[in-house]
């Protein structure tokens, strides 16, 4: 037979010839003709990978903006001087002068009862507290420490002040913080519980599109098998079919969830700033990359697992 | 530049330590079966002992009843399946001693054409053929030219893009031997091709497969179709009770001076065709075979 081709794949070759390593070219367009063959599974297979992600993406959002709560109010640099009622005024003069004179600290302000029951009145709507009168209140001193300065310099500071005797106690709002920071292990812990859920579903949903696929192309699996394919080369259009799920599903919640983080930050920005002491924030760019990444790999992962099973035979 | 690099690889692979060049090997038998057992239930075995040589340019009709073992040898061979006991040995390794990393290599010098001619329905007749020479990582314009060429071998120039679901059986087949051809395999094994095709047209894909062999692949064509065996003067071979046996059937003997190896087979038609017995049919005629 007369034959343009100048490579053989003649025996003798195969019997010296160790087997090559797998031939990944073309895996993605592979991947890509088989993807278009079954886009519908995809999609649908993409929606639900997408719901799961959702759930995961606002928890992280939350948690995101918890930690940068806590993280504005562990460093409120604010403490409140709570005075006796029977504090002679030059003595709270002479401590006033002596903690502005502490280093670290920036500025002291007196606070009469009278201004702490206007302030109180002024922030709250509660009218049993407006009620209030202005004995019901301490005088108090309101110390703003530098911003560098370390939460153990604000506590030591702290101590000693609550040892002198016309100081009745020192609030340094050390507990809200430390509530803000239990609040924020408590949803971390639900995110990462959260995460578990969501990787179990991506496994479930892939492996079982995975497998709903290599059904439908057994023929194809076979045929490649049969002309001499690698395990690896069958194998391969199927892992990026499954880490292209897990990536645009997890790209597709983040979206989605982008889309209800602005309509809800349109409606509530003021109110929200007004009470957390901070702007809230969309997910950081580095969590949504790594979102993706791992909704990726956690799909090849799935995908890897659903094809277990195909034997080189 | 790509070929040359193919070709420089294969050359530094033949250069390897203990890749000697074996002037005797080329006689040696492609394919050699000794004391080959199988069974898929222990108290029903296929194969008992099967002794088979089966030289290099053969073709060799694998006969039997439903049954006998005739796929069960071909997929020993391309290593579907393995012995349970004795050795295969293709061109002297021993088929059931390959590793799962070498079964791909083994099956890229075995072309095989089934019965059900396992196309995918939603490739195109290109596409199914071309996947012989993609898994080998052969370059596109290499591909396309031997797909071409592979295509207008089995009739089918001009069709690589028909989608292979729109095409009739015989199409079909003749998709399926492209792929199996296109690699240019050792040997080509034919697992019931003509089963699902009518007389006329299984008689005309036999012929293709001599054309194949006339360019000197080694055929094994498994068929429980009497009627092929006597078209063709070629060995045959009976799967019964476990064992090969070899006999001559056909239309004229395999070579006129050999005696038969055995006696007529009941398997195989005793008595002569009639010599009219394919009149009117208007049978394909192998280039090669014309004179005869």
């Amino acid at each position: 037979m007369p034959s343009t081709v100048s490579i053989s794949t003649n025996p003798a070759i195969w019997v010296l010839s160790e087997p090559d390593e797998d031939n990944m070219n073309g895996t993605t367009s592979r991947a890509w003709r088989n993807g278009k063959a079954d886009w519908k599974m995809h999609l649908l297979s993409i929606f639900s990978l997408s719901v799961a992600f959702v759930c995961l993406a606002s928890a992280l959002l939350v948690v995101s903006n918890l930690d940068r709560v806590r993280q504005r109010w562990s460093r409120v640099g604010r403490t409140t001087v709570y005075l006796r009622d029977n504090a002679d005024p030059a003595q709270v003069q002479e401590l006033r002068e002596a903690i502005n004179r502490t280093a670290g600290v920036r500025t002291v302000r007196y606070v009469s009862p009278e201004e702490a029951r206007r302030e109180l009145v002024a922030e709250s709507s509660d009218g049993a507290l407006a009620a209030l009168p202005a004995q019901a209140f301490s005088a108090s001193l309101e110390v703003d420490f530098q911003e560098d300065l370390a939460d153990a310099d604000v506590s030591s500071i702290a101590g000693k002040i609550r040892s002198i005797p016309v100081v009745d106690g020192v609030e340094t709002y050390a507990r809200w913080s430390e509530r803000l920071g239990r609040l924020l292990d408590g949803g971390v812990a639900a995110s990462l519980l959260l995460s578990l859920v969501v990787s179990g579903a991506v496994i479930s949903v892939v492996a079982s599109t995975m497998r709903m696929a290599l059904e439908r192309r057994r023929v194809e699996v076979e045929v490649l098998q049969l002309v001499g394919a690698t395990h690896g080369y069958v194998r391969a259009p199927f892992l990026v079919e499954g880490a292209a799920q897990g990536g645009l599903g997890a790209a597709a919640a983040v979206l989605l969830l982008a889309l209800l983080y602005s309509i809800v930050r349109g409606r509530f920005d003021g109110e929200l700033a007004l009470i957390l002491g901070v702007e809230p924030i969309f997910l950081p760019w580095h969590v949504i990359v790594a979102m993706v990444l791992g909704g990726a790999l956690l799909g090849a992962l799935s995908s890897a697992f659903s094809l277990r099973r195909l034997s080189c035979a | 530049m790509a070929n040359e690099r193919q070709e420089a690889r294969f050359k530094v692979n033949a250069m390897r330590t203990g890749a000697r060049f074996d002037p005797a090997a080329a006689s040696r038998p492609i394919l050699t079966f000794e004391n080959v057992f199988k069974a898929y239930r222990a108290d029903q075995p296929v194969l008992r002992g099967m002794n088979l040589t089966i030289g290099r340019g053969e073709f060799v009709f694998i006969t039997g009843a439903s049954g006998a073992g005739k796929s069960t040898l071909l997929r020993l061979l391309y290593r579907a399946e393995t012995v349970d006991d004795g050795r295969i040995l293709f061109l002297g390794r021993d088929i059931a001693r390959l590793t799962n990393d070498s079964i791909p290599m083994l099956r890229r010098n075995i072309g095989v054409v089934f019965q059900d001619f396992k196309l995918v329905p939603h490739w195109t007749v290109f596409d199914n053929v071309a996947v012989t020479l993609e898994v080998l990582g052969l370059p596109g314009r290499l591909v396309r030219a031997r797909v071409g060429e592979a295509l207008e071998r089995v009739g089918l120039g001009g069709r690589g893009g028909d989608l292979a679901r729109v095409l009739s059986g015989g199409e079909q087949q003749r998709v399926a031997i492209a792929r199996a051809i296109v690699g240019e395999p050792a040997i080509l094994l034919c697992d019931e091709p003509t089963g699902n095709l009518d007389p006329l047209l299984a008689i005309d894909i036999l012929g293709l497969f001599e054309d194949i062999h006339a360019a000197g692949t080694t055929v094994l064509f498994a068929t429980h179709d009497r009627t092929l065996l006597e078209v063709r003067p070629r060995r045959v071979v009976v799967l019964d009770d476990g064992k090969a046996v070899d006999v001559q059937a056909g239309l004229a003997p395999m070579e006129a001076s050999s005696p038969p190896l055995r006696p007529p087979h009941p398997w195989v038609r005793e008595e002569p065709l009639q010599e009219n017995a394919f009149d009117g049919l208007d049978l394909y005629e192998p280039s090669h075979l014309g004179a005869e």
